[in-house]
């Protein structure tokens, strides 16, 4: 056979047709620079205390034997998205050209129904106080970059990632990057077992990691005092 | 990338290209503004380096721009040194205050005027006001930054930094270089690591007392005992020659010693030898050695790991040697020679001050082999009277944070107005530093400046510039108009010869004396392309499928290699001269070296060749072949002491960052790493309050236990626990920007409330005798559970002890009495008064 053929090792998502854009993690690539969150931040004026996108660590092994491996992580622009069905006044919806998962802020009420449904942890309450950007007290999350993509650039994580280990397009485009990596490796999504069919694919990612939500990927002991600080201020 | 949209409005954002100035790796970079706002910051996708990436400093820099406490207009003080009470005062009355004491200054002597640098990369303006008041009194901070690690490899070839080929090389050996988070050059080099770890397939072996993330990626972590990286280096070499496996062509053509002569000097240095004095075992030592001289290509990567010892120098030249042993020098995939590129500067330039002062950074008397200067020591200097000082001007530095000693040190010299008269800080806040100062100069950020840059972050050479994105914020100014206006202010009508040098309208026409006349740049537009593309010049297109920089075939371009391997023409060796050793003269300056009846450039060193063996070493009685010295105080450790290294995080610079919001939420404390092991010994466990006591003084921080540290070793990261910086990095966030800043709402969101602790203030101020070097990484403590009293937060430093532990460090200078005990191979080195009394660099 003259050219490889790529097809997709996972089942076909998305609307036939049409673009269904995905990201492409591969861990073996990162090297926790935080370049990614601090971008994002940059991007949205996101508030502090609030992440769009964020990138837990873990430390396995016994010395000397000891590795260190990074998670990053985001929303997952499920096909079947837990928090769009579960949000009572349609003000989350899937973008039937792409997939992305967004958020209509003046119908957001505030009620949290989405940031319950979602088993990724990857929604969250706006604060009162921002930089510059007037909106508030909603839920907000990862959008994929909407506004960039549509303009036929890729996400700012993406774009600003070191390692490249953020890879993201179009995965009904058979000639697209993410194509070609997530039919040429074996990829891992997070909390399979959930069916949101998510379109953040990993690469390297070690199961035993994966499965979780943000807070295990820390020790637990090093984390205490800062959650506590954190859900002290937001009043939790 | 290169575009970016609001996503609220969607509306294109102004795109400005400029060069990244929050650590000092100079990437190319983008800003865009939306209604007159920095909003977003990313690479530039047409610098060769940076390939259209930030790391998480450089994305949040417009927060340096933005610091609600950032000083907009000038400040006087009116209360007592350090106390914090400012008064408003204008442009006008600062200028006159700096020129009246300058003036008296200058009568007495120009050397009393005495200027410190943290970072200087004002392209020469610094060292032209310097110079143009007849000041020699000029210091940098590098001797607490790398300094012995150029040091340890300039004599040997040239200059003072390599370039490892990462992305094409298959086998890598870093010496304690955290290259994932910091160092030179964290990002244009971390992104060719990934490329050759996952595209090329190398292998990295990271020798580090403690798993920082650069270790944590690697195949290998290699924990060795703090110090001694260069011991295993050496019995590395041992193996290498011991088993024939160096490149004995290369060493014989290209290095002033022969295979034969390494054979026997590298005979003691074997891997059982090492293992005692590392704890890396023999057997590992043997099989890194065979992996290491057997997969071509291969490199070496060091960074302050092996330099920032006693001695630091000597490990730093012993890890350079496993390159040159192996042939791997300027190969595609080896250790490469750094590629920089120069500007020159605007006519007329002021001449050099005839008189030498004594703690400038290119000579200290007791350090002539510290090219990079011992400035870490200067408070000492001026203490012991050797220094005087009448004005002190600061740029950038933070030496009472920074510092060994600290505020201990640091602080104790600022607050004496008989050894510091007149205090001047040009700076953009008040931190731990300029709390001290008498005026604040308001300094404009890198966003808001215009300076001339290049760095040799990767394999092609580069131009870049900073421009102003936006217009100075209040009354700020950029250094060399401040420095153009006190020069001013001194010289008004041009009689004292002064105003000649500072004849520019403004930074961007400064720039243009620079810039306009390069050739090639000048071609394509000189200033203005660069205000345009931020770079020059553009060596290709950025293929966003492989991150790689493409040619108009989009093939990905090639680097340069074997530049020593260049061959003079003719025209070059039209009346130059053949010496019997090769070397090729012309008019009296070595220009190549002629190898297999061939003339070639050869390595930019005085006889062209790599110097194994440093004669200049030698002169003062240091080894001048590769070796290995034991620090002597960890020789005597006892069973409950350890040793203290600090780090830098990957969000954190090393004083500077703990303002900026974003970097602050991910790092904002630095519990001591303490192996659990160690710990069960003194019963603590994660979170924990630990009492951790040097020789100088002693600190209440919180412990974190991990599997991730030698059990020898603690550690304790910067950048964190700041008493002055602003109220974020304090937490100090009850109270109001007080210096014409605009408070930021976001600040209300700040939900940590633990700041951390700085180590600074227990650390001895020790310098290595031969590179000048801080000694960071030496100080021994003893590491206890918390008592009763002590608080989380607690520091103490005696300053008697400082000078004790300072004086006890210049026992190791060539003039101490140490210096020949730690040097018994140097027996027939005559003494000190035979050697000179100034370095090769002056």
């Amino acid at each position: 056979m003259s050219e490889e053929l790529r097809v997709s090792s996972i089942e076909t998502r998305g609307v036939p047709g049409k673009r269904r854009y995905a990201m492409v993690i591969d861990t073996r690539r990162c090297i926790g620079c935080m370049a990614c969150q601090v971008a994002c931040k940059a991007e949205y004026d996101t508030p502090l205390g609030v992440n769009r996108t964020w990138v837990p660590y873990k430390v396995t092994g016994k010395y000397p034997n000891v590795k260190k491996h990074f998670l990053p992580r985001l929303c997952n622009h499920c096909d079947d998205p837990p928090c769009v069905r579960n949000c009572p006044v349609e003000a989350t919806f899937k973008v039937d050209d792409g997939g992305f998962v967004l958020q209509r802020y003046e119908r957001c009420i505030g009620c949290r129904s989405c940031m319950a449904a979602c088993p990724y942890n990857a929604r969250f309450m706006l604060p009162s106080h921002r930089t510059y950007t007037p909106i508030t007290n909603v839920v907000d999350k990862c959008t994929f970059c909407f506004h960039r993509v549509t303009q036929n650039l890729v996400p700012a994580c993406v774009q600003t990632c070191v390692g490249r280990a953020r890879v993201f397009g179009d995965l009904n485009d058979p000639n697209s990057e993410v194509s070609y990596l997530v039919a040429h490796n074996p990829t891992q999504v997070l909390r399979p077992e959930q069916g949101t069919k998510p379109h953040v694919f990993y690469i390297g990612a070690d199961r035993n990691h994966t499965e979780y939500g943000r807070d295990v990927y820390r020790r637990i002991e090093v984390m205490e005092s800062e959650r506590a600080a954190w859900k002290k201020h937001f009043d939790l | 990338g290169g575009r970016d949209y609001s996503p609220v409005t969607m509306a294109q954002r102004q795109a400005i290209p400029y060069t990244c100035h929050v650590c000092n790796i100079q990437d190319g970079a983008i800003a865009f503004v939306e209604n007159g706002r920095i909003v977003k910051l990313e690479g530039n996708p047409e610098h060769v380096s940076t390939r259209g990436r930030l790391c998480a400093k450089g994305n949040a820099g417009m927060w340096y721009t933005y610091n609600p406490d950032r000083v907009l207009y000038p400040l006087k003080r009116v209360g007592a040194r350090g106390e914090g009470k400012w008064k408003r005062i204008t442009w006008e009355e600062a200028l006159t205050e700096v020129a009246q004491r300058l003036d008296a200054a200058l009568k007495e002597d120009p050397n009393t005027i005495m200027l410190k640098w943290g970072r200087d990369r004002t392209g020469g303006a610094l060292i032209r006001f310097m110079h143009t008041l007849g000041s020699d009194n000029t210091m940098n901070h590098t001797s607490v930054c790398e300094s012995s690690k150029k040091v340890g490899m300039e004599p040997t070839w040239g200059p003072d930094i390599e370039t490892p080929d990462f992305s094409k090389t298959k086998y890598v050996l870093n010496f304690g270089s955290n290259v994932l988070e910091a160092a030179y050059f964290h990002n244009p080099l971390s992104q060719r690591v990934t490329e050759g770890r996952i595209d090329n397939h190398m292998k990295i072996v990271t020798f580090d007392v403690r798993l920082s993330n650069t270790a944590g990626y690697s195949d290998e972590w290699i924990p060795v005992f703090p110090g001694t990286d260069g011991a295993v280096a050496l019995a590395i070499g041992h193996v290498i020659l011991r088993d024939d496996l160096q490149d004995s062509e290369f060493i014989n053509t290209w290095t002033n010693v022969t295979v034969e002569e390494l054979k026997e000097h590298y005979k003691s240095f074997t891997p059982e030898w090492a293992e005692k004095i590392s704890g890396v075992p023999a057997a590992t030592i043997e099989r890194l050695a065979h992996e290491f001289a057997t997969t071509k290509p291969a490199t070496v990567f060091t960074y302050r790991g092996p330099a920032k010892h006693l001695y630091g120098s000597y490990n730093e030249k012993a890890c350079m040697m496993l390159p040159i042993l192996t042939g791997n020098v300027e190969k595609a995939g080896g250790y490469c020679l750094p590629r920089g590129m120069g500007w020159p500067q605007p006519n007329p330039k002021p001449p050099k001050p005839a008189k030498h002062a004594y703690a400038n950074h290119h000579y200290h008397p007791l350090f002539p082999l510290a090219s990079h200067g011992v400035s870490h020591l200067t408070p000492f200097d001026i203490f012991e009277g050797r220094t005087k000082v009448n004005v002190y001007f600061t740029y950038m530095d933070n030496p009472v944070y920074t510092n060994p000693g600290a505020q201990a040190v640091w602080g104790r010299l600022f607050k004496d107005e008989k050894l510091i008269p007149f205090f001047v800080s040009i700076s953009t806040v008040i931190g731990e530093e300029t709390a001290y100062a008498d005026i604040i100069l308001p300094d404009c950020m890198f966003l808001e400046r215009w300076e001339p840059e290049s760095m040799p972050n990767s394999l092609w050479p580069w131009l870049g510039i900073r421009q102003p994105i936006i217009a100075p914020l209040g009354e700020t100014r950029e250094t060399r108009v401040i420095l153009r206006d006190i020069i001013h202010k001194l010289d008004p009508d041009g009689s004292r010869g002064m105003k000649q040098y500072w004849n520019f309208k403004d930074g961007e026409d400064y720039m243009r004396q620079h810039f306009d006349n390069i050739p090639g740049l000048k071609d394509v537009g000189g200033l203005d392309f660069l205000k345009k593309k931020g770079v020059w010049p553009i060596y290709g297109k950025l293929d966003p499928r492989t991150g790689k920089v493409v040619d108009k075939t989009g093939r990905e371009i090639k680097a340069e290699y074997e530049l020593y391997k260049k061959e003079l023409s003719d025209s070059d060796m039209m009346g130059a001269t053949i010496e019997p050793n090769g070397l090729i003269v012309k008019n009296g300056k070595a220009i190549g070296i002629r190898r297999n009846g061939k003339n070639y450039v050869g390595f930019p060193t005085p006889n062209r060749l790599l110097n194994v063996r440093v004669d200049e070493w030698a002169k003062y009685g240091f080894n001048p072949m590769p070796t290995f010295k034991r620090i002597p105080w960890h020789e005597t450790m006892k069973d409950d002491e350890l040793v203290l290294t600090t780090y830098k995080f990957n969000v954190h610079v090393q004083s500077r960052t703990a303002s900026v919001k974003w970097l602050a939420e991910i790092v904002h404390n630095n519990p001591m790493w303490i192996n659990p092991e160690t710990a069960k010994k003194i019963g603590v466990k994660t979170g924990d309050l630990v009492r951790v006591e040097s020789k100088v003084g002693y600190l209440v921080t919180k412990a974190y236990v991990t599997e991730g540290i030698h059990p020898k070793a603690v550690a304790i990261a910067t950048g964190c626990g700041h008493w002055e910086y602003g109220r974020l990095a304090t937490l100090k966030l009850n109270e109001k920007p007080q210096f014409g800043g605009t408070e930021d709402p976001d600040l209300k969101n700040v939900w940590w409330d633990d700041k951390g602790v700085h180590p600074n203030i227990i650390i001895p101020a020790i310098a290595d005798p031969i590179g000048g070097s801080q000694a960071w990484y030496d100080t021994v403590v003893r590491v206890t559970k918390a008592g009763p009293n002590d608080k989380y937060g607690d520091v103490f430093g005696d300053f008697q002890k400082h000078l004790e532990a300072y004086r006890e460090g210049l026992r190791f200078t060539y003039k101490g009495d140490l210096h020949r005990k730690m040097h018994p191979e140097m027996a027939h080195w005559p003494g000190p008064e035979q050697s000179q009394d100034q370095g090769h660099h002056s």
